[in-house]
């Protein structure tokens, strides 16, 4: 068996550069403090080295931009590597957080030898603005190894991996910390001198773990790879018959291929809140017709529902040879909440509001739909807000009691007041907040009653003029 | 109309006060109110600034009366504190209203501080049953959230403080105000109460909204725009004009805080000190205490009789002790040294009171009255009233046997530490402001990680625009003035390095003891300067390492001569060790072993004790600074001539040739040439002590300058003069700290003189301490031809020894990383008389756990059992049982002992590189060669010089050096320089590296471990210095010894 390891050095800096036009030094930093934990190639050049504190990476160079490691981030950025070579290559297995393995014997004869597959992957990884440093190997291991320490060849000649895998110092052979510094100091400072030792000797002075993980290296003892499988995404052609000329004969069509999506969805326990449809014409490229749900659904009612409302609004440009549905977003079913002891659940009716939301949305179009919410603020304007639907929280996490006295008619501008008020009911309330974010208000406010009659909500601003805020019932 | 604010928080509520006691003090002084109450929260750590400024303001008010015949009265200030349960239901502020009030007030703080985790404090209802506050006012607010149990509460109240306690009605004008004032009128009349009117202060004045904000969002942990309504709705809790507040309450809610004000009576002043009683023996006054010690030292001190002059300075010390009545401070102190000196503890006096010849009978300094030029009026002086000042250096590592002995002799109700208030500085305020406003945290680190903070915030308000950290004007503006604020304010106490307050009485009714860090340590809530301004004393109990060293030194020499050697057994004014200082040969000795020490030295040229008192004090930022260093090295040499324009100065200036070199000087300076008085003098005093924070002088210099100008001075000297005075600030030593601690310097060089391999020895047993390393102190001590033995499992004790006759210096098991201590006891208990002589038989005797046997070995103490250290290990690793899965022979004999392998496997014995960077590596120094040495046979430093070589080198010259980098300092008082300390086999090599060359070379200057340099050499005598231009990183190098490179220091 032959491996490839692929190590990717600057996984997430990579990332993170994609958008940039000019290259820019930049360091990876986690911990606390934080240390550099990467650094790309045109920081390294100024000397930032993994391990140094910020303070000295920054005083090496004062422009380096430092990014926060993340994790999780960096295995999903990771994910998305093994997908592509997923193409190119059959078994995979992630080296979380920078390195994946595949088995690359196997595979030669399609890519015309090893080198063509060497070349394949090295011409992708170019397309990809990607580094990544490819080794070869007889064992798992030692393709991680070489790859890592920056020694791969592409070869599968025992000999010279062999020779490579002994020049490894040992510090570099993941074995574990205490070993490692037991065999330093003992003056074996590369995997060479340990290979010469008989295996009991060392097991008795390093242990039977770090024993069995030489032995791994070098194909003594078997090393399973957990495989890596690719996800599933939902992908549907439909090619027609006959062309189709009006919006409502793409209804039966659509819905077979729906009723196929809601039994992969209900087999994989999943649901989805976003569709992509095509509509393909003969010469024109293809419609897009996102369909959105607000919530996470898998049922082909719900969908084909919001597909009609979305069907009744759109003018073919041209007829239509068939359609493609693909969902790439599967979102995983939570059981629903227990229902209270009527049958009426929360989630139930929570679900009935999703349904109106949706509909709302997709005939009225995103945007137009609006709430009113309550956010912690001293001051009237922010304090009372029209949010997006979806931003808004319904039932804010303000309590009561601390809701100041408001009028519920409030004006989105305040208006100058003509006439001073026939009786002043209550105040002053004086508000002077938002210094911070450029709203700053000085304000007095009060209560009176108006020649109208009505009962307005008053203040006089820091320059002494008087406005009406609004009116209470 | 007239008006006593009840309930103001000052920043001592951490994180809620956004002013500074003296700020609230002086703007309610200046609004004309009657009396002011600092109420922070379980504290009264705010009320001695604030008295501290009232006091001014008194004067100021008392000399306005004088001149205008007019009788105007002073601000009062009211002492008290406010108190929450921990579930809100009860709130209230208590306020003392006679000193025993103020005690009881203290003991409450006590017990509810003392209950909780540092820091915090745990207020209980039960808490108002199981005190006694009889002597103390109660404002209560009663909470709205409580509604319905309020009358309950109001009525347990009542009975607690009958006639004592009213409702506080507090108007910051929020739309519950009207509410609230209906419910607490209907209260008040169904508990038949009285209302007071107070204003729930937070800051002096409403522009302090913003930071008040700030402060509160970093209390909550959250940001200004999302603290929403955990911030106050406005910014009324200020101190308030008289006027608007006669418009927000009824008359009779104001009278009530003026018969509050009048009920309270207590004034801090009435603190007084009381000394512990039991240090003076029954049947005896303090003033004949001190006498009768004082004349049994003379007989120690002066055994052939004490000279007349000495006689009458004794004399007229004790009377002027007398005067002050300072007697029992000063036995107060004898009596820790007493005990210190018992035990074998060395100690050593300094401060204002310590260079005294009656301190010097005492005990408690060992610098010699007759020798020193030191006069003890100069220190201590009756017109200025403040109090003697003495602290005691003790051995570092015996310390702790002092203060415990403090404890047991006065007991834990009586004896605390002084608190150090910790302050916000640059890099907090910018963190914590930063975080409040919601910037970019990374980024904000990353600013703050490059602001040169010498550069007093210079540009940094444009690296927040370059970092991008904020991205309006505006931000910017409001987060630079916001840090400004901040800085300075309180965060918390810490505990005093060892400042202890004793008392006659519970300590807990004089102040309040709140929980330190450390498991059973107690602080109590005021710092050194409080103290000071309410005029209590405390005692210094310090550490300091070379007080250590020092004593060892002197059990080494004892050996050796064959009897007890001491501080009066040093021969004082020795030519020779004055010649080795001259020569900047001092690595170890106290004080003057910095570089810039050694530097000066050569120039200062010390020879005789006195030199040694300005050489500890000129090498300091403040006469380098203050330029007057230069000045002082001319006069001496003769090339200025010294003049002084009056007697006066002369006989303040004369010791140190006409230039001001020590804070003292500052300070009498400023009487004698300007006419400050001795209160002004003092508040000079503290004004530059607090000039590092504040940066605030400019209020002395019109009155310095002018003073000096009436005096007849020329402008040009009085302008000299103040600014030298900014060049002390904070950075000023005392010529009464500088006494003592030159003591030091000569025992520690003559030792290194006398004694070298006692000196060495003892210093490398007392490490952590001084400016060096163990591997730097041992090749000084070679070069200083003391015989260095390796560690040996058959010679080493755990400390480092003297042996062969008192030749050789055996280094120690103790430097062993990694060894344990009572591993290395057993191998030097177990060892027979011949020595251990095979692996085997260290097992069997000394039993060592393994990792302890690789210790030993990588550290090449198993030299004498096996053929190299590789080796060492492998054999002692293979003891190890076979694990299970290996176990198909035995290896092992029936006794269990270890047998050989069929094949017994031989490992290459390390090279001689690997040799030394194990050395390193194991124990941090080594007795083989340099590495450098190696290096440069290698053929890699062809071209570099030696620090050998340089010392006899042309300057002028451009040459070349190497070395491993031991050093990089940028001092603040070099601008923009950096030194680098290179270390060759030969010595150390100073390299000056100039602001530019730096910015260029940023890589090597601060990563290399070998460092090469290109450069021109300056030199004077043997003191060199290369001033940089290339610089190269030959890490590299380091690692070509071995495979891989280790870290040297």
């Amino acid at each position: 068996m032959l491996w490839l390891y692929l190590h990717f050095p600057y996984l997430l800096l990579e990332h993170f550069s994609q958008s940039d036009p000019e290259p820019r030094p930049m360091a990876l930093i986690s911990g606390k403090p934080a240390k550099v934990l990467q650094a790309n190639p045109l920081a390294a050049a100024k000397g930032v080295a993994p391990g140094q504190s910020v303070q000295t990476a920054t005083a090496l160079m004062p422009d380096l931009q430092l990014i926060p490691a993340d994790l999780t981030e960096q295995q999903r950025i990771l994910r998305q590597q093994a997908v592509w070579l997923y193409r190119h290559v059959a078994r995979i297995t992630l080296y979380a957080p920078d390195g994946i393995l595949t088995e690359a014997g196997s595979l030669c004869r399609l890519h015309g030898g090893l080198e063509g597959l060497w070349k394949t992957l090295e011409s992708e990884l170019d397309r990809r603005n990607l580094t990544a440093w490819l080794a070869c190997g007889h064992t798992p291991k030692a393709a991680r190894l070489l790859a890592r320490t920056r020694q791969g060849q592409c070869t599968d000649d025992r000999q010279v991996l062999k020779q490579s895998l002994r020049s490894i110092p040992v510090e570099h052979a993941e074995l574990d910390p205490k070993a490692t510094e037991r065999l330093q100091r003992m003056g074996l400072q590369s995997l060479g001198r340990i290979f010469q030792l008989p295996d009991r000797e060392l097991a008795r002075r390093l242990g039977p773990e770090t024993c069995l993980g030489l032995q791994k290296l070098v194909g003594t003892a078997a090393d399973p790879q957990k495989e890596w499988s690719p996800p599933a995404h939902f992908h549907r052609r439909l090619d027609f018959a006959e062309d189709v000329e009006h919006t409502s004969g793409l209804l039966f069509p659509l819905q077979r291929a729906l009723q196929e999506l809601e039994e992969e969805l209900r087999w994989r326990q999943h649901s989805t809140d976003t569709l992509e449809i095509q509509l393909h014409h003969r010469v024109e490229s293809a419609t897009d017709l996102p369909l959105r749900s607000t919530a996470p659904e898998h049922r082909a009612s719900a969908f084909l529902a919001l597909l009609r409302l979305k069907l009744e609004r759109l003018e073919l440009i041209s007829p239509v040879i068939g359609a493609t549905l693909q969902v790439e977003r599967f979102i995983s079913r939570h059981t629903p909440a227990g229902d209270d002891l009527f049958g009426e659940s929360d989630s139930g009716r929570d679900e009935a509001w999703q349904h109106l939301l949706s509909r709302l949305q997709t005939r009225l179009g995103d945007g137009a739909l609006r709430a009113l919410s309550v956010q912690d603020d001293h001051r009237p304007e922010q304090a009372c807000q029209y949010q997006s639907i979806d931003t808004a929280k319904t039932g804010a996490a303000m309590t009561r009691h601390a809701l100041p006295r408001r009028p519920l008619w409030f004006l989105k501008a305040p208006q100058p007041l003509v006439h001073m008020p026939l009786e002043w009911l209550a105040g002053p309330e004086r508000i002077s907040a938002g210094w911070w974010d450029g709203e700053r208000i000085q304000r007095d406010y009060y209560i009176a009653r108006l020649h109208s009659g009505q009962t307005g909500w008053l203040f006089r601003d820091v320059t002494g003029g008087w406005f009406i805020h609004g009116w209470f019932g | 109309m007239s008006y006593a604010e009840l309930h103001c928080l000052s920043n001592f509520s951490f994180l809620r006060g956004a002013s500074h006691p003296h700020e609230l003090a002086e703007e309610a002084a200046r609004l004309g109110y009657q009396a002011l109450a600092i109420t922070d929260e379980c504290s009264v750590a705010g009320m001695p600034r604030a008295y501290a400024a009232l006091k001014a303001h008194a004067e100021s008010v008392a000399e306005k009366n004088r001149i205008n015949g007019t009788d105007d009265a002073p601000i009062r200030l009211l002492t008290g504190s406010e108190f929450r349960t921990r579930d809100d239901a009860l709130m209230l502020v208590l306020l003392a209203q006679t000193r025993r009030g103020y005690g009881q007030l203290c003991q409450l703080i006590t017990t509810t501080r003392r209950r909780a985790e540092k820091g915090d404090y745990d207020f209980l209802t039960g808490d108002i049953e199981s005190h006694d506050l009889s002597e103390c006012l109660a404002l209560w607010t009663p909470l709205s959230t409580h509604q319905d149990t309020l009358p309950a509460q109001g009525e347990w109240l009542k009975q607690h403080f009958p006639q004592r306690l009213w409702i506080m009605a507090t108007r910051t004008l929020t739309d519950q105000d009207e509410e609230q004032l209906a419910r607490l009128r209907q209260l008040a009349g169904q508990l038949a109460l009285p209302i007071v009117a107070t204003g729930n202060v937070h800051m002096h004045q409403r522009q302090r909204q913003p930071l008040q904000d700030v402060l509160t969002s970093i209390r909550h942990g959250c940001t200004v725009a999302t603290a929403g309504h955990h911030l106050f709705a406005n910014g009324e809790h200020y101190l308030r004009p008289l006027k608007t507040l006669q418009r927000l309450f009824p008359a009779q809610w104001i009278n009530a805080t003026l018969e509050i004000a009048r009920r309270c009576t207590f004034d801090p002043g009435e603190l007084r000190y009381e000394y512990p009683p039991e240090v003076v023996p029954a049947g005896y006054s303090a003033a004949r205490y001190l006498r009768e010690l004082t004349e049994k030292g003379i007989e120690q001190r002066f055994p052939e009789g004490i000279t007349l002059p000495v006689r009458a300075l004794i004399e007229k010390e004790l009377r002027l002790i007398g005067d002050m009545q300072y007697e029992a401070y000063f036995l107060t102190i004898q009596d820790i040294v007493r005990y210190a000196r018992s035990q074998g503890i060395l100690c050593q006096g300094r401060g204002s009171a310590a260079n005294s010849a009656v301190c010097y009978c005492l005990g408690i300094t060992e610098v010699n009255p007759e020798k020193s030029q030191l006069l003890f009026e100069r220190f201590i002086s009756k017109d200025r009233g403040e109090p003697p000042d003495i602290d005691v250096d003790f051995e570092h590592e015996r310390r702790e046997e002092v203060i415990q002995y403090i404890y047991r002799r006065y007991g834990r109700e009586r004896a605390a530490l002084a608190a150090t208030v910790i302050r916000y500085r640059s890099k907090s305020a910018i963190r914590d402001v930063g975080k409040a406003l919601g910037l970019d945290i990374t980024l904000l680190e990353q600013l703050i990680s490059q602001i040169d903070w010498r550069d007093r915030e210079h540009d940094w308000r444009q690296q927040l625009f370059d970092k991008g950290v904020v991205k309006k004007a505006r931000t910017a503006e409001q987060f630079v003035a916001l840090v400004n604020t901040l800085l300075g304010f309180p965060r918390h106490l810490s505990q005093h390095v060892g400042g202890f307050v004793i008392s006659a009485g519970p300590l807990a009714e004089l102040v309040p003891v709140e929980n330190a860090a450390m498991a059973d340590r107690t602080v109590i809530q005021w710092d050194k300067d409080d103290l000071e301004s309410l005029g209590l004393m405390k005692v210094d109990v310090l550490a300091l390492g070379m007080l250590t060293a020092i004593r060892k030194a002197f059990e080494h020499i004892g050996d050796k001569l064959g009897r007890r050697f001491g501080m009066e057994d040093v021969t004082p004014d020795d030519d020779d060790v004055y010649e080795m200082l001259c020569n900047g040969d001092s690595i170890g000795v106290f004080q003057v072993e910095s570089r810039a020490q050694i530097n000066m030295l050569p120039r200062l040229r010390p020879r005789k004790f006195y030199d040694l008192v300005i050489q500890v004090a000129i090498v300091r930022p403040g006469p380098i600074q203050g330029d007057m260093v230069h000045p002082y090295l001319r006069r001496r040499d003769g090339l200025d001539e010294v003049d002084y324009p009056n007697d006066a100065i002369r006989e303040v200036l004369e010791r140190t040739l006409g230039v001001p070199i020590f804070q003292e000087q500052v300070i009498k300076l400023a009487m004698v040439a300007a006419g400050f008085t001795a209160g002004e003098a003092d508040r000079l005093r503290r004004a530059m002590a607090a000039w590092k924070s504040t940066g605030d002088l400019t209020p002395f210099r019109d009155k310095l300058i002018t003073g000096m100008l009436a005096r007849g001075h020329g402008r040009s000297f009085a302008e000299r003069l103040y600014r030298q005075i900014c060049g002390f600030g904070g950075y000023g030593f005392p010529e009464s700290h500088s006494a003592s601690f030159a003591l030091l310097v000569y025992v520690s060089s003559w030792i290194k003189h006398h004694h070298p391999e006692a000196f060495y020895c003892a210093l490398l047993n007392s490490q952590p301490m001084g400016f060096y390393s163990p591997s730097q102190l041992v090749q000084d001590a070679r070069r200083h031809q003391v015989d260095i033995q390796p560690i040996d499992i058959n010679f080493s004790q755990w400390e480092h020894t003297i042996e062969n006759n008192h030749t050789r210096l055996r280094l120690g098991f103790c430097l062993v990383k990694g060894l344990s201590r009572n591993g290395a006891q057993e191998i030097v208990a177990q060892r027979p008389p011949g020595g251990y002589q095979t692996i085997e038989q260290l097992r069997d005797l000394a039993t060592p756990d393994n990792r302890d046997m690789e210790c030993l070995a990588s550290a090449n103490a198993l030299r004498s059992l096996s053929q190299n250290r590789h080796q060492a290990r492998w054999d002692i690793l293979g003891h190890d049982t076979p694990p299970p899965l290996f176990s198909g022979t035995s290896v092992h004999d029936t006794a269990g002992h270890y047998i050989c392998e069929d094949r017994r496997i031989e490992l290459t014995a390390p090279s001689e590189g690997e040799d030394i960077l194990e050395d390193y590596a194991s124990h941090g120094l080594t007795l083989n060669r340099h590495p450098l040495a190696l290096l440069r046979e290698q053929g890699h430093l062809r071209f570099c010089r030696t620090a050998e070589e340089l010392k006899t080198g042309n300057p002028g010259r451009p040459v070349q050096v190497a070395g491993l980098v031991t050093g990089r300092q940028r001092p603040g008082s070099a601008s923009g320089v950096t030194f680098v300390t290179l270390e060759d086999e030969t010595g150390n090599v100073n390299v000056v590296v100039w602001l530019n060359t730096a910015r260029q070379q940023r890589q090597p200057l601060l990563k290399a471990q070998l460092l090469h340099v290109k450069g021109i050499m300056e030199r004077e005598g043997d003191i060199v210095h290369i001033m940089a231009g290339k610089l190269t990183d030959l890490s590299h190098l380091l690692g070509s010894l071995n495979v891989q490179s280790r870290d040297f220091h």
